[in-house]
């Protein structure tokens, strides 16, 4: 596998990650980046926290390319992203989605392999056939998670909500990404299984030693999750620091003069943000 | 989910519900393209002599209950179903034509048959018609034509096997060609669905009458002509599923590193797979039939056999072979339903 020994890249003497006045504008104007800068440390659990439109879904799909820039740099450890690296890049980094995208209708096994379609031999992925190391790597990944056996042969669709996010997790974890990006990975959960999920995400990316960059919108859970929060709005960066320093003011800044901007199943969290 | 409430919005003006406006269930666009329709229908109908196709089929059924003596379709098609029966299902060969016959061991089930028939001819010398009894013997096989047709069929369903992975194995390539979001360039998108239109525009009795010029009669005409006409159904409706697919999973697999064919594989094929399980088993019955047609221009297979009867009135073996065929198609339709319900569900 080709991939950088975090030890070289983080630790201090460099940033996992480094963005650099990313801009990015849509056609109608739109400034969804607007000279975004910050690094993320490596191992850092680090929560991009705003409302819905303020920009964060652009600046994660950025990382892995899946947003074209308009301006500025992103660099993950020594490598700079280009066109060249991008495949390379992608390969180091893993993505949770906020509504989970897995194959509907394949197992949960054929869902969680699927992390490896790019690095395993091409026939092995055109057979579904995958070698037996990952075939074992899935099943611990999958334990992991809280999954089962029992759900290996379970269409992705005839999951909850939690357990499919479970699975986008595995998948994730399957290949060992140094950089996990998580878009809103609990937004369509509800409170009590929201926790469970990120309490999850944190800690396997803790034992891995991984740079998570997970965006949320409920301030409650950025506080409770976050090694560090970055907030913001209209596409620039509002706060840049720990949960301790994000206070009343720093919440304002990013949701004053807007309609309070929580996850509609979870009243409770609502009522604790805006007390 | 939203809380209902929040989804009337409370700036709206409250009418009574009797000052409501229901609209009405069409408009006058909608009247007004019915009754062109309906025109175009009239005149279209007076074309194709639709009063003359009710006339005659009205006759025929007068006839039927005897309310009538004849009609000109009743005695057309008569003519040929009274024909149709008794199916023929013996064959019967003249031993005189089968110089290595062993008649003490003849093929298993086989009888030999000898049927006299009286001739009248004209004695030279007396200048008289002298009658000539006249001895043939016929190997008869009780159920020798069955079986011939059986062995058409078989090959009729070969052809038609063939002509469908002919249609899958062409349509694949075609269909990721002709996928916007797959294609590796606009100009091989547009190409690929040309050619996929001009297949499926090219009907397969025609294709099949070229290429019997090219690889003589015989089922390879056949079976290349079912699969080129079936490549222009399936190249068509892989690629749409393929544009339609779920667009998540797919992105997911893009952001890993997967290339497209990668992701076709991982992210596309398992949410298409039901869809092209059942447009392949519709080709696959559709090729059964049009299978048993396209012999008629001699492309192998029970068509060409039903064409060599129908040609020498030989009405009892049309019979035999129509009554195969639907069995065929019948059964076929059974076991493709349930592969279905298995795939499928
Ligand atoms: N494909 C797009 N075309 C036009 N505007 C877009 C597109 N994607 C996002 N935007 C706009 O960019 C802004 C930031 O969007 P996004 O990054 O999705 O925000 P968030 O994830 O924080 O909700 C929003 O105003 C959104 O409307
Ligand atoms: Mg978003």
């Amino acid at each position: 596998m080709a991939r950088a020994n975090p030890a070289l890249v983080g630790g201090g003497v460099q940033p996992h990650l480094s963005f650099t006045s990313l801009v990015r504008r849509f056609p109608d104007g739109v400034r969804a980046l607007d000279d975004v800068s910050f690094d993320v440390p490596n191992g850092e659990f680090c929560v991009v926290l705003g409302r819905s439109g303020s920009g964060k879904t652009t600046l994660l799909r950025s990382v892995n390319g899946l947003t074209d820039l308009d301006g500025g740099t992103i660099r993950m450890g020594e490598t700079e992203m280009s066109r060249a690296t991008l495949r390379a890049i992608r390969r180091r980094v893993a993505m949770v989605h906020q509504s989970f995208d897995l194959v509907e209708r394949a197992s949960v096994a054929a869902n969680v392999l699927s992390g490896a379609v790019a690095e395993a031999p091409a026939w092995r992925v055109h057979l579904g056939w995958y070698p037996d190391h990952l075939r074992a790597r899935a099943c611990a990944v999958l334990h992991r998670v809280g999954l089962d056996e029992i759900h290996l042969p379970r269409r992705a669709a005839a999951l909850s909500g939690g357990q499919q996010q479970r699975v986008g997790i595995a998948r994730a974890l399957l290949l060992d990404p140094e950089v996990i990006l998580a878009d809103e990975p609990v937004a369509s959960l509800d409170p009590a299984i929201s926790r469970e999920i990120l309490t999850l995400l944190r800690d396997v990316a803790r034992e891995r030693g991984a740079t998570v960059l997970c965006s949320l919108h409920q301030t409650d859970l950025a506080r409770e999750f976050g090694d560090r929060i970055v907030g913001m709005r209209h596409g620039r960066v509002m706060f840049d620091g720990p949960p301790a320093r994000f206070d009343a003011a720093a919440e304002a800044a990013l949701y004053e003069n807007t309609p309070a901007v929580v996850s509609p199943k979870a009243p409770v969290a609502r009522e604790r943000s805006y007390a | 989910m939203r809380d209902p409430r929040l989804e009337t919005s409370p700036a709206a003006p409250v009418t009574p519900p009797e000052h409501w406006h229901l609209p009405a269930p069409y408009d006058w666009r909608a009247a007004l393209a019915v009754l062109l329709i309906g025109l175009a229908l009239i005149w279209s109908a007076q074309r194709v002599e639709i009063d003359k196709m009710l006339r005659l089929t009205g006759e025929a059924a007068l006839a039927q209950v005897g309310l009538q003596e004849e009609s000109q379709v009743g005695r057309g098609l008569g003519r040929m179903f009274g024909a149709l029966f008794p199916f023929a299902i013996e064959d019967r060969q003249e031993v005189a034509r089968l110089p290595g016959l062993d008649r003490d061991a003849l093929p298993r089930f086989t009888r030999i048959e000898t049927i006299e028939t009286t001739r009248y001819e004209m004695n030279q010398t007396t200048l008289q018609a002298e009658p000539v009894v006249e001895r043939k013997e016929y190997l008869v096989h009780p159920f020798g034509y069955l079986l011939k047709v059986g062995d058409k069929m078989v090959e009729t369903f070969e052809i038609a096997i063939w002509a469908t992975i002919i249609a899958v194995l062409l349509s694949i390539p075609l269909a990721i060609l002709g996928a916007r979001n797959y294609t590796p360039h606009p100009a091989l998108y547009t190409a690929s669905r040309s050619l996929v239109s001009f297949l499926r525009s090219m009907p397969e009795l025609i294709i099949a009458m070229f290429l019997v010029l090219g690889y003589g009669f015989g089922s390879i005409a056949g079976y290349l002509a079912l699969g080129l006409h079936g490549a222009g159904f399936l190249g068509k409706f892989y690629a749409e599923d393929i544009e339609s697919a779920d667009r998540k999973p797919q992105e997911a697999l893009t952001a890993l590193g997967a290339g497209k064919l990668r992701v076709l594989r991982a992210a596309v094929l398992p949410q298409v797979a039901p869809a092209y399980v059942a447009y392949t088993l519709y080709i696959l019955d559709r090729n059964v039939r049009m299978a048993a047609v396209i012999g008629l221009v001699g492309a192998g297979g029970i068509g060409q056999e039903l064409k060599g009867r129908y040609d020498l009135f030989e009405y009892g073996h049309v019979g035999t072979i129509l009554l195969v065929i639907f069995l065929t198609v019948f059964v076929l339709d059974q076991i493709s339903a349930r592969v279905r319900a298995r795939l499928i569900g």
